[in-house]
């Protein structure tokens, strides 16, 4: 049996290749992994005029997609591979706006899988003093539409 | 490809008020999605989204990622919400409750927004999105007055 630490660090490996190389949402975000391991991932992403509001902070709605984007993650790593998933639902509470300059952290856990659904809650912090932006819960389905992302992602075939 | 009958959209058109348009205008996210707006000839207004590789979820799939499909939700949302409620300026979005109801493969796709109940401090705002003719997604969003 390998390691929880190495498990932790091929998937850390294998996620950084597929969401950080190639993926042209993630690149245009500018979104990192920090951690990843026992259904937990953690992705932030700095602040970007182009991404902002009206006010020059991240737009809300870029706040979402890394949140969505960090579910996604943290079911992968409960799960030990990358088969495709997709949200059912997600809910997204705004407890501030994002100021401009600052950097944001998603900290996301899959607290339950049962069946074909995983189960997901977490929140949004600015990196700079970890002040609560946002929050998270949702849903996903495990095993839909299409081939999964791993096999395909260390084969580098699409 | 853009709905039968409809004008090469530009990023917004007449009929939108000031404040829409300063929305529309000072939003550089609202840019990088490359939201469209026009007006149909009943005098509703039409929002489309076409998809472009840095909408991309699923890139095996080439689906639109949950995040732009919420992101273009909640925008549209907050434009209607100027729109419908007569605001003075941008209403402050408290919470979004989104389900992704079918895949949503590259295309353009469309939101159609309605206020389901404007109260004295709260405003309710549903919006559903169709690729074709086909559901993909729906959301609901709460501002704040």
């Amino acid at each position: 049996m390998i390691a929880q630490s190495e498990v932790a660090n091929r998937y850390l490996t294998m996620a950084k290749t597929f969401f950080g190389t190639s993926h042209p949402l993630f690149n245009a975000f500018g979104i990192e992994i920090d951690e990843i391991g026992k259904g937990r991932a953690v992705m932030r992403m700095p602040c970007s005029v182009a991404l902002s509001d009206r006010h020059g902070g991240l737009h809300r709605g870029v706040v979402v997609t890394l949140l969505d984007t960090s579910c996604g993650l943290a079911i992968f790593s409960r799960l030990g591979d990358m088969r495709p998933i997709a949200t059912i639902d997600l809910r997204v509470d705004f407890i501030r706006e994002a100021l401009p300059g600052e950097d944001v952290r998603a900290e996301v856990e899959c607290y339950a899988m049962q069946g074909d659904i995983a189960y997901v809650r977490g929140k949004a912090v600015v990196c700079q003093d970890d002040a609560l932006l946002a929050s998270v819960s949702g849903s996903f389905a495990v095993g839909t539409l299409g081939p999964a992302f791993d096999t395909t992602a260390t084969k580098g075939t699409e | 490809m853009t709905a039968p009958g409809a004008e090469p959209l530009p990023a917004y058109c007449a009929g939108l008020s000031e404040l829409q348009k300063q929305v529309l205008d000072d939003t550089p996210y609202v840019h990088f999605l490359g939201l469209k707006v026009s007006r149909e000839d009943d005098g509703t207004t039409c929002y489309q989204l076409c998809f472009r590789e840095e909408h991309i979820g699923n890139p095996l799939l080439r689906t639109f990622h949950g995040g732009i499909l919420a992101s273009f939700g909640e925008v549209v949302a907050s434009l209607h919400v100027l729109e419908e409620a007569g605001m003075q300026q941008q209403p402050l979005c408290t919470s979004l409750t989104f389900d992704y109801l079918r895949p949503a493969f590259s295309g353009t796709i469309r939101a159609v927004p309605r206020v389901v109940r404007s109260g004295r401090r709260f405003i309710v705002v549903s919006v559903d999105i169709f690729l074709d003719k086909s559901h993909v997604s729906t959301g609901r969003f709460i501002y704040a007055r």
